[in-house]
């Protein structure tokens, strides 16, 4: 049986359409708070987005306005059309969450009970279902425990089966809010394989929010990348990358540079590059001197080369530094910016 | 898509009824002693008391009020405990809504009580040695319009639970309130027909005690039973409502 069974028919138009979302949260005798702050976000059919920000960000009152849990204060929210707030039911026909991992689940069902349950909670009978949930158990390594009550379940097996209950549901879009939480590390690896392969083999939209940039980069397409309510980045995973692979050098010199020579080259370097680090293996003339820089265009590492070479040392590699979602995220969060 | 959320939703509330039998039945237990209590109470404080029709007031007093304990608390327990769990909000996922997921809980509990609380009151019948008529055809229709305002008030303490979290106090304060409402004397004050579950126990008295078929009672207390019982009802959703506003609001609803 194969669990790759189309879940929604083929649509040319917007999965997911969020325009000015605005949710502001009015305290008694506080000032209020502005969690999400005029947010625009269009979702693709098949995409696997990954929401990223910090705590407090608003990634998930972002998701939870989305499927009508919470109200925006200001905004549209359409789901393959549907207004969210005038045609809800609707709208989250097409939509299924994981919000709180191993709490979305009853305890005392059986994982097969749980995932029948929460099926028929979207409508869906469950003998004309019922062999896609089978598959779904089988391929997430639940069918041999199917028939325990979750009680006897780890924290990782309770979060599979809250998402096998999510995607039992066969929604074009699908919410996994945190989804490896809490997971230790080999089922948290054992997680995203399998919502990797279900993101392309299914056809849905995933949106994942998590703190693991590791989970992101892994499981998404693209990246959009929140802070204090607002988009500063909605960019694919790797033109991201791209963006911060560009500009990072880490330059190894050989013998032969003495320590006025190394001031007199990093006064020189600073004309050229930012975030000058050098970094000294040994004691100059004696070991390696390593530099790390950031340029403004891949062009200045040509008048790099120039002027360590003019003070006389000699050039042994040149490493163009590998940026990770989490050092793309940090930066973008902390400096500010806007990549979109 | 209705019937098939009906449907899983009574499975799953048989299951767990099944898995929590200990609770159900420790339940059965404190109601049955809690009537004896009353009853062999009454007869220690006047010895050689014959209760007569009074007994069988007793007897179907406290059988309504179990029933309305148990509809009243399946939905405003059934709301927190969601809430608490952590699965409230996927029930408000459900495209069939959640006012309609939580009557469908609601109307199985109710089913899956019908037994347990028949098999009680038969039980009461046989300690009190008062037998009363069981004719359902008569019994059930009046029984389930008695019961509306306890779904009503279930709904408001449900929904007030949503914005105000921890308030299982107050849901056994109004346990006793109910008690007041059945026993206000409707001949001294007519207005009490207009309690909740006031006319209800006095026209099961009618058809448990005095053995009146349903055709066979007025049939303006009928309608006014009716009334009473869809206004409290709709008081309680129309609360339940607003309350499931505000706690979307606030961002409330998976919280605890």
């Amino acid at each position: 049986m194969q669990t790759t069974l189309p879940v929604c028919p083929p649509v040319d138009s917007p999965v997911l359409e969020v325009r000015g979302l605005t949710k502001v949260f009015r305290r008694r005798k506080a000032p209020p708070v502005t969690a999400v702050d005029g947010l625009d976000l269009t979702l693709r059919p098949g995409e696997t987005v990954g929401l990223l920000g910090p705590n407090g960000a608003g990634k998930t009152t972002t998701i939870k306005c989305i499927l009508g849990l919470m109200r925006p204060t200001t905004g549209s929210i359409r789901i393959l059309g549907h207004d969210v707030e005038s045609d809800r039911y609707r709208a989250i026909a097409h939509a299924a969450a994981v919000l709180e991992g191993a709490r979305n689940v009853y305890w005392r069902l059986t994982a097969r009970e749980n995932v029948r349950f929460f099926a028929g909670l979207h409508g869906l009978e469950w003998r004309k279902h019922r062999d896609y949930c089978e598959g779904l158990l089988r391929r997430f390594g639940l069918a041999d425990r199917a028939d325990e009550p979750l009680l006897n379940f780890s924290h990782g097996m309770k979060q599979k089966v809250a998402v096998v209950a999510t995607l039992a549901k066969r929604t074009p879009l699908v919410f996994l809010d945190e989804p490896t939480l809490g997971l230790d590390i080999e089922t948290s690896l054992d997680l995203r394989a399998l919502l990797r392969e279900l993101a392309r083999e299914d056809g849905r939209t995933i949106v994942v929010s998590s703190h693991d940039m590791d989970v992101i980069q892994d499981i998404c397409d693209r990246v959009v990348i929140l802070k204090a309510g607002r988009v500063v980045a909605d960019a694919s995973v790797d033109s991201l990358l791209d963006l911060f692979r560009t500009r990072s050098y880490r330059l190894a010199l050989s013998d032969g540079l003495g320590s006025q020579a190394l001031v007199r080259l990093l006064e020189r370097l600073e004309g050229v590059a930012a975030d000058l680090k050098a970094d000294l293996k040994a004691k100059p003339g004696s070991g390696r001197t390593e530099l790390r820089f950031t340029l403004a265009s891949a062009e200045g590492l040509y008048r790099v080369i120039d002027l360590v070479r003019e003070e006389g040392a000699l050039v042994e590699s040149i490493t163009q530094e590998e940026p990770d979602l989490e050092e793309a995220f940090l930066r973008l969060v902390r400096e500010g910016g806007d990549v979109r | 898509m209705r019937w098939v959320v009906f449907k899983e939703v009574f499975r799953k509330s048989v299951l767990e009824g099944l898995r929590y039998l200990f609770n159900l039945v420790t339940a059965l237990i404190t109601m049955y002693l809690f009537f004896l209590i009353l009853f062999l109470g009454s007869r220690w404080l006047v010895p050689g008391l014959d209760l007569g029709s009074t007994t069988e007031a007793l007897v179907v007093g406290f059988s309504v009020w179990m029933f309305t304990l148990f509809a009243y608390q399946d939905i405003c327990w059934g709301i927190s405990t969601e809430a608490e769990v952590g699965t409230l909000e996927q029930l408000h996922l459900s495209p069939a809504g959640f006012t309609w997921v939580s009557t469908c809980l609601a109307l199985s509990r109710f089913l899956m009580n019908l037994i347990p609380l028949a098999f009680l009151t038969v039980l009461m019948m046989l300690t009190t040695g008062r037998w009363l008529h069981l004719d359902l055809v008569s019994l059930i229709p009046v029984l389930v319009l008695t019961l509306l305002p306890a779904y009503g008030f279930g709904y408001l303490m449900g929904g007030l639970a949503l914005v105000f979290k921890r308030i299982q106090n107050s849901f056994q304060i109004l346990q006793f309130i109910f008690i007041a409402f059945m026993a206000t004397p409707s001949v001294a004050f007519p207005w009490a027909r207009f309690l909740p579950l006031n006319l209800g126990v006095q026209m099961l008295r009618a058809v448990m005690g005095e053995g009146l078929a349903l055709w066979d009672l007025p049939a303006s207390d009928l309608v006014t039973l009716a009334v009473v019982g869809v206004a409290y009802l709709s008081l309680g959703l129309l609360a339940f409502a607003h309350c499931t506003r505000v706690a979307r609001d606030r961002g409330l609803l998976g919280h605890y």
